[in-house]
């Protein structure tokens, strides 16, 4: 640049950054400080005192998640990125710096490395080496990112204006005054397609256009970082990493449009964005950057910070025109535009700070060079702030037009736990919320628009299944009605009111009509407020209506939020958990009391099997335990096993079956069919003949229980179990038709002219497809249904080597039953153990009993003839980047291997048979899945489903919980009654929380040694002891001990 | 530019001067866009959401009230969805406004209320979000009730832009907004000079001066009591407008009838003292010419206007003429010349007055306001503490008062006041429009001054709407700059000319309210510069209605000064007709 009157100073700046000296730079932007990047820096600087390695302070380089970073540079290597850096790793960090090979050492445990740079107002060559370190694009979270406006951020000190003068700051301004006039600017950001950045992206070129050609006395710019959504800090560390990029645009802007005034409205709450602007105008002021005659030009431009008291409303730029002027932020009706009349009645300009950090480069390197990144219609890069249920949260710079997928699972790497993501919400409360399904859209203006939220500043708070969709409207919604400003009726009383509806369907209190009216007001809210605060405010509860209506209609009907967040709608987070809903505190608070008898009639109340259910059940209740946050879950479905097996040895268990069938309400009349004798079936029964209905089951096996019987090994659940406790339907007086197949013994025509309602409780036992060559060949076992045969005693014998493919239960309950008839076990699956669908303890159980397990392969062939199988080849599979499902994606290699087995058992799934109701007229999903309403479980008519033939396959416990709620509605419909709670009676039990938790462990059940379980089937797990169940019972921490405790079910 | 432009209002195309409001363009189409928050020239605050209108192509409902029209735009101003919009702002504003229209006292004159009938409101749709509110009975003229405020913001833009008082303003936020004085004081701790022109543009009962109806009710029944009444000049201008007639009919008789039917044992006119008001304050004003005194002068009748430089510009208090006002020169007089010529013991006496203006109400309960006591004490006469005036109703509360009652007050006679109180001369009738007082005083000073009949007894220089007058008067050989100006904005011109030292007046006249006392803030609701112009015709009808249109001309004030008051500005006069006004205190309610 020749002529450039600051050349010297960026020949300085240029050796800080790239320096001849060995170098360490700290991020230190408020995200580092607040994970210990101060004291650090602190220790850094002690440690390298004399050694004459230089020691800078550097603004964030973006990844949140890993705070503090520190880079390392030895002159001619790249620069070193280390992550999670700690004041204790200084001298380790300083030692590194202090010969080639030290580096080469601190290698290896470096997170990433730089080679070249590029600052787009120029680019650096660091220096190569270390071909095992990745390159910093190459780690999952800056991989696909775009560093556009974050180029220089955390590579540069922002406190030292040489340093952007280094990297060629300035320039743009420089090459402007010299070469361009003030139309040619704006010509150049025309071109570029440059759209605001703030979130409603207007065209900068047109707004700039109408200021340079709107004529007054003086003319004002303004950048807004008035950054005030919950969940979006990029404007913060764009300033506080590179405040001179921010000043440059506006000057160029100023240049440009014939403004002489500008300030930076920037909110109190970000001091340190605040002190380094101060900083950064001052320096530039001294420089001759700032004030009249700039470079020696003819231009003058002078800037100001004006600090807001942090009102999310002043955003909106007429309300920050108010409140920079000193009156209170209210927004004024437009036109006047503020390009007409603005500041202080001047023509003025606002552009939100990412806007005018783009224009810089735009100058420097021009328009069409823009145009290459992101889309036709959106060109450019948004930096995103990635926050929430999300492994890498940071912020996220990435060409427009980038998928969400890319940037939730492949920056984000999904949620970090086998959680799935189920949301996420872009634009915060203005925004919307994109549910799962929506992930393939591209980010940018139109498509997010499309879809009902906004591209909005750049907030995107990612949500998993424990979020309440519910709750998630009700805190934008409460976040924008208490910044509403209050001046207009729409947006004042409209979100107050919506407001009001969202809290009383979250307590419960709501009903289907409040749902209509919420929905009315939203798009009145939306289309007859005064600004865009409440023209956006609706749109959290316009998109989680639009996506999440079900979760909405389960609030208000069925009082209960799956998430487990509304707590007026549950009483603790196990029995919310729990697809039956049991009340776990409950018979825990009993149990301690030594009430054995009440604990088991109160736990019979709500799940008619607790024996069995307490061998079995996933156990969804110690997920969400909360003394789960102090070592491990309370073991509660040990507790009801144990209550059940006490009560029926001591023989005591009928009596209560005696008393509920005493209880039965009286005859109704009416006669219910069930079809399927599984734990959906066998749980709907129980409550509809105790509702008072005649109740017959038919099922096509010889006996009942279903799966429980057919498909879970003895060793699992011993049979006798299961037989003593359906004695209580018998009790009951429950009928049923065994060996009778639907559209063999009977149709559905038939059995609903016959009955009164008919619920069909079919399962999924259908097994799935591998889809290779080779599944036609003997000696390849459907998994489900050989274990289905193995329990009616058709299997006699099995091969010597046997090879199971799949990762699931069933997989594991084939090997470990294969395992038990003596064959040699080898289990492939195609991800890794971590990523297995099988319960843990099953998993463990079974690499106890020394089954062979081969991770990441996929079988491509089963190898044999006419004779049978003689093996299987695999692809080797490794591990990709994050799928939907939150687990990285298996991924072909070049390699393949071979198993060879004698018998195949594929196990990679169930599907639900519904051929025939799909050819009875009734809608089934492509999968097989039966549609009913969600709500009642209606089919049609008085024909109902319920179970894994509904959901597909699921657990135990989620099918019988789906035969009690359809129970209920069943009997709303016939009998046009409420009348379910009757069948609870209330249990007077302490409501204590303890003083101190207890400080006993997790208690664990005896087991029968693996080198005991071969060739038997005997029961492996062997119970708590009393003792046992009493101390674990204590345990629990009593989150039910809360006034607004309260379930729908009792 | 006088350019049109061609816009389509409900599928018909329309032609409009360029910068036209869509709402004004669709009046001139013959569509009615009701609004809660627009008044035109006072509010344009776009915050109620009813006037929303559709645009073809426009991405929002937008407010016909600030939008202005562009060409080609295609207005839709009843679809359904505006239908449904408008009404559910309405709804909205009921949800969290009282549901007592029965017992409020802008029953049937309430803004809100037509506003639910005309969308066809028939269920209050949302329950309360915000918790109720209790008025504030703190200050004499007026009440706020935040409870009814729909937040419409026409009080706030009044009590700013018209008056520069910003005595309240919107504080808080979302639901929680309100209106209030700052810091959420009482209206009393506030700097409110109690004008009360919020009361004339709040659409709801909101602001409402306070209403002593009752309390005159209970005096008149009082067989010990002899209650008196005053009417100011502007009420025969607007107390037939109140009750239905058309604008600023002038009912002077069929006033002075009602009032007696109402049962005021005396009928009187504060016009009476409106022209003693002028000898004192004409030979004030001769003296502090003529001896140096602090000029220039400022008349003192406007009792909105003396709490307003006494709040804001303390300094200058000196400047204002030292009368009272003619409403406390009359209860003054009332209770001390006029009882004792009569033999009433004058702690039976009550004084009733009937105002256009809420600052009157303030203005009898000033604790200095209690001369006729005083000087009964000086005579001997222990009472009990009594004030000059007992209670100051405004033209609205007198029009409920005769409604209430069941007279029909057009097909009244025509009655004349009692006597001596109730003589008086058309200089005193123009007391009630701004200039009048101006006028008044100098259609006496001059012949006072020059002893010369004066010629031409009407000052068209200081009439009309414009509010800031300027006038150059010969006396005798002297000029004498004089300036008349309305609304306190408006004073605020010519305080801050003499804050500064470059005021060329001699005299100034101020009133507080727009047009003077016949645009006061007691006056018939719904304000508009065009009612306020036919009132003030009609007093300056009445002015040339009137045999004698000098003040010193009145004979009974002639008589007053006779047998009583000695001369003007003697040491009666200045125990029972001046006053001194200092820094605004608070007073006790």
């Amino acid at each position: 640049m020749s002529g450039f009157p600051l050349e010297s100073r960026a020949i300085l700046g240029s050796t800080l950054v790239h320096p001849t000296v060995p170098l360490i730079s700290v991020g230190l932007g408020t995200c580092g400080i607040g994970n210990g990047a101060s004291d650090l820096f602190e220790a850094l600087k002690k440690a390298v005192d004399g050694s004459g390695i230089q020691i800078k302070k550097a603004g964030c380089f973006g990844f949140c998640a890993e705070e503090p970073l520190v880079m390392l540079y030895y002159p001619e290597k790249p620069i070193l990125l280390f992550t999670q850096v700690q004041a204790k790793d200084a001298k380790r960090l300083v030692k590194a710096l202090e010969s080639p090979a030290a580096l080469d050492r601190a290698a290896k445990s470096a997170r990433g490395k730089i080679s070249t740079w590029d600052f787009r107002t120029l680019r650096v060559e660091f220096g190569s080496a270390w071909p095992e370190v990745p390159q910093w694009n190459e780690i999952p979270f800056f991989s696909g990112q775009e560093k556009f406006i974050l180029r220089d951020c955390g590579l540069i000190d922002p406190e030292n204006i040489d340093e952007y003068l280094g990297i060629g700051g300035y320039g743009a301004l420089f090459k402007a005054l010299s070469t361009m006039k003030s139309q040619d600017i704006i010509d150049e950001i025309t071109q570029a397609g440059l759209r605001g950045r703030g979130g409603a992206g207007f065209p900068t070129g047109i707004k700039w256009n109408l200021l340079k050609n709107n004529q007054g006395e003086r003319k004002y710019l303004i950048c807004n970082a008035d950054e005030g959504d919950p969940g979006a800090y990029m404007n913060r560390n764009e300033i506080e990493s590179d405040p001179h990029m921010l000043i440059e645009g506006m000057l160029l802007g100023a240049y440009a449009t014939g403004a002489d005034h500008g300030f930076i409205y920037v909110r109190a709450e970000y001091p340190l964005a605040v002190e380094r602007l101060k900083i950064a105008i001052d320096q530039a002021r001294k420089a001759g950057l700032l004030g009249d005659r700039i470079l020696g030009y003819p231009f003058s431009f002078d800037l100001e910070l004006v600090c807001g008291a942090g009102a999310f409303v002043c955003g909106e730029e007429t309300a920050l025109i108010a409140s920079a002027e000193g009156k209170a932020g209210r927004p004024m009706p437009r036109p006047p535009f503020p390009a007409q009349k603005g500041y202080l009645g001047y023509p003025t300009d606002i552009n939100n700070v990412e806007t005018w950090c783009n224009v810089p480069v735009i100058v420097s390197r021009g328009a069409q060079y823009f145009r290459t990144i992101g889309t036709e219609k959106s060109p450019g890069t948004k930096v995103f702030s990635l926050v929430g249920k999300v492994k890498n949260t940071g912020l996220v710079e990435l060409p427009l037009g980038t998928p969400l997928n890319s940037i939730l699972y492949g920056m984000g790497e999904g949620t970090g736990s086998r959680k799935r993501i189920r949301a996420v919400q872009t634009g915060g409360p203005s925004g919307g919320c994109i549910p799962d399904f929506q992930f393939q859209t591209a980010v940018d203006y139109e498509s997010l628009t499309a879809l009902g939220a906004i591209m909005g500043s750049g907030g995107m708070v990612v949500m998993d299944q424990d979020n309440c969709m519910v709750d998630v409207a009700k805190y934008f919604l409460s976040f924008t009605a208490s910044e509403s400003c209050g001046k207009c009726a729409p947006c004042r009383e409209g979100t107050s009111q919506m407001l009001r509806i969202l809290n009383d369907i979250t307590t419960g209190k709501a009903s289907m009509k409040d749902l209509e009216e919420l929905e009315q007001l939203a798009y009145t809210v939306k289309d007859s407020s005064l600004c865009a605060l409440g023209q956006t405010a609706a749109n959290p509860v316009l998109t989680t209506l639009k996506y999440f209506r079900s979760e909405y209609e389960k609030h208000i009907v069925e009082k209960r939020c799956t998430a487990g967040v509304c707590e007026s709608l549950f009483e603790a987070l196990c029995e919310n958990s729990c697809p039956l809903h049991m009340n776990i505190p409950g018979y825990l608070a009993l149990l301690s009391e030594d009430r054995i008898e009440d604990a088991y009639e109160l736990t019979l109340r709500d799940n008619p099997l607790p024996g069995t259910m307490g061998r079995i059940c996933h156990f969804h209740c110690q997920m969400r335990c909360r003394r789960d946050s102090i070592d491990e879950p309370v073991a509660q479905g040990e507790i009801h096993r144990y209550l059940a097996d006490t009560m029926a040895k001591l023989g005591r268990d009928s009596a209560i079956w005696n008393r509920l069938a005493q209880e039965k309400k009286s005859d109704t009349g009416k006669r219910i069919a069930i079809v399927g004798a599984g734990p959906a079936g066998l749980a709907a029964a129980f409550y509809l003949v105790r509702l008072g209905h005649q109740v017959e089951v038919y099922e096509s096996h010889p006996k009942a229980g279903g799966i429980l019987r057919y498909g879970i090994p003895a060793y699992r659940l011993p049979k006798d179990i299961l037989d003593h406790e359906l004695g209580l339907w018998k009790r009951l007086g429950v009928q049923f038709k065994f060996n009778w197949r639907l559209g063999k013994d009977g149709t559905l025509d038939s059995l609903k002219s016959q009955y009164d309602a008919v619920i069909l409780a079919l399962g999924a036992q259908g097994d799935r497809k591998l889809g290779v060559p080779g599944e036609d060949l003997p000696g390849v076992h459907p998994g489900y249904e050989w274990l289905e045969a193995f329990a009616q005693g058709k299997i006699k014998k099995v091969g010597n080597r046997s090879l199971v493919i799949g990762g699931g239960n069933v997989a594991i309950d084939t090997a470990r039953t294969l395992f038990r008839l003596g064959s040699e076990v080898t289990v492939a699956y195609r991800r890794t153990r971590a990523d297995m669908g099988a319960n843990s303890q099953e998993l463990s159980g079974a690499e106890d009993e020394g089954i062979r397990f081969e991770y990441m392969i996929q079988p491509e062939e089963i190898i044999g003839g006419p004779k049978g199988v003689t093996g299987v080849r695999f692809r080797v599979m490794k591990a990709g980047g994050i799928d939907e499902s939150g687990r990285p994606k298996p991924v072909p290699t070049d390699r393949v291997m071979e198993i060879p087995c004698d018998d195949v058992f594929v196990a990679v799934g169930e599907k639900v048979q519904s051929e025939m109701i799909a050819q009875g007229g009734y809608k089934v999903e492509r999968d097989g899945r039966i549609v009913t309403d969600h709500l009642t479980g209606r089919i049609q008519g008085n024909l109902y489903a319920i179970g894994d033939a509904v959901t597909g396959p699921a657990t135990a416990a989620e099918a019988m919980g789906l035969g009690k709620s359809v129970a209920r509605s069943v009997d709303q419909a016939l009998m046009s009654r409420s009348v379910f709670t009757d069948l609870y009676i209330p249990y007077d039990y302490p409501k204590e929380i303890p003083l101190e938790p207890s400080t006993h462990p997790m208690g664990r059940p005896k087991l029968v040694p693996p080198e005991e379980r071969r060739g038997n089937f005997q029961e492996i797990a062997l119970g708590f002891s009393g003792e046992q169940a009493k101390i674990e019972a204590e345990r629990c921490l009593r989150c039910d001990v809360r006034p607004n405790a309260m379930s729908p079910w009792r | 530019m006088n350019t049109t432009v061609s816009v389509t209002i409900d599928h018909t195309s329309v032609e409009v001067p360029s910068g036209t409001t869509i709402l004004k363009a669709c009046e001139q189409a013959g569509i009615t866009i009701p609004t809660l928050c627009h008044l035109e020239g006072v509010c344009s605050n776009a915050s109620c959401g009813v006037c929303v209108v559709e645009i073809q192509g426009a991405k929002s409902l937008v407010r016909s009230c600030v939008q202005g029209v562009a060409p080609n735009m295609n207005i839709l101003t009843h679809s359904q969805r505006v239908m449904s919009a408008r009404k559910t702002a309405v709804e909205l504003l009921l949800a969290n406004h009282p549901a007592d229209c029965q017992s409020c006292s802008r029953n049937g004159t309430c803004e809100l209320q037509d506003m639910a009938e005309l969308l066809g409101i028939r269920e209050r749709r949302f329950p309360r979000t915000r918790a109720p509110a209790l008025p504030d009975l703190s200050g004499w003229g007026i009440v706020r009730d935040n409870d009814k405020c729909i937040l419409c913001g026409r009080c706030v833009a009044v009590c700013r832009e018209m008056q520069t008082v910003s005595a309240i303003d919107f504080t808080g936020r979302g639901i929680r907004t309100k209106v209030a004085p700052f810091m959420n004081y009482p209206l009393a701790e506030s700097p409110c000079v109690s004008c009360g022109q919020c009361t004339l543009v709040c659409p709801t009962g909101a602001l409402t001066e306070r209403d002593e109806t009752d309390e005159v009710f209970k005096l008149l029944y009082d067989p010990d009591k002899v209650v008196v009444v005053q009417t100011a000049p502007a009420i025969r201008a607007s107390i037939g407008e109140a009750l239905g007639m058309e604008s600023g009919a002038l009912v002077t008789g069929k006033m002075v009838a009602a009032l007696r039917r109402l049962g005021f044992k005396y009928v009187f006119d504060t016009q009476f003292t409106a022209d003693l008001t002028i000898m004192e304050e004409g030979s004030e004003l001769i003296q502090r010419l003529t001896t140096g005194g602090k000029l220039p002068m400022i008349t003192s009748c406007s009792p909105g206007w003396i709490n307003f430089i006494e709040t804001f510009y303390p300094q200058l208090t000196d400047h204002l003429s030292t009368c009272k006002s003619p409403q406390q020169m009359f209860g003054a007089v009332a209770k001390s010349y006029w009882a004792e010529k009569m033999g009433i013991d004058p702690a039976k006496i009550v004084v009733v007055s009937i105002m256009p203006c809420t600052a009157k109400k303030f203005e009898a309960k000033r604790p200095e306001m209690r001369s006729a006591w005083q000087w009964w004490n000086e005579k001997g006469r222990a009472l009990e503490p009594l004030y000059d005036v007992d209670v100051a109703l405004t033209t609205r509360e007198l029009a409920r008062m005769i409604r209430r009652v069941g007279i029909d007050f057009e097909r009244l006679p025509l009655e004349n006041f009692d006597d001596p109180l109730g003589k008086s001369t058309g200089a005193a009738t123009i007391f009630a429009n701004t200039g009048g007082v101006m006028e008044a005083a100098v259609r006496t000073a001059y012949e006072l001054v020059t002893g010369k009949p004066l010629e031409n007894l009407e000052l068209t220089a200081l009439r009309g709407y414009e509010y800031i007058k300027t006038a150059t008067l010969d006396l005798n050989g002297t000029s004498l700059n004089v300036a008349v100006a309305h609304t306190l904005k408006n004073a605020r011109v010519i305080l801050d000319q003499i804050a500064a030292g470059n005021s060329p007046y001699a005299f100034v006249e101020i009133m507080t309210c727009p047009g003077g006392c016949v645009g006061g803030g007691g006056q018939p609701l719904g304000p508009s510069q065009s009612k306020i112009e036919q009132r003030q015709a009609s007093i300056y009808q009445e002015d040339r209605n009137l045999p004698i249109r000098k003040s010193h001309e009145n004979p009974d004030i002639q008589a007053l000064y006779g047998e009583f008051l000695g001369k003007p500005l003697g040491h009666l006069s200045h125990q029972l007709l001046h006053t001194v006004y200092k820094r605004k205190e608070k007073v006790e309610t």
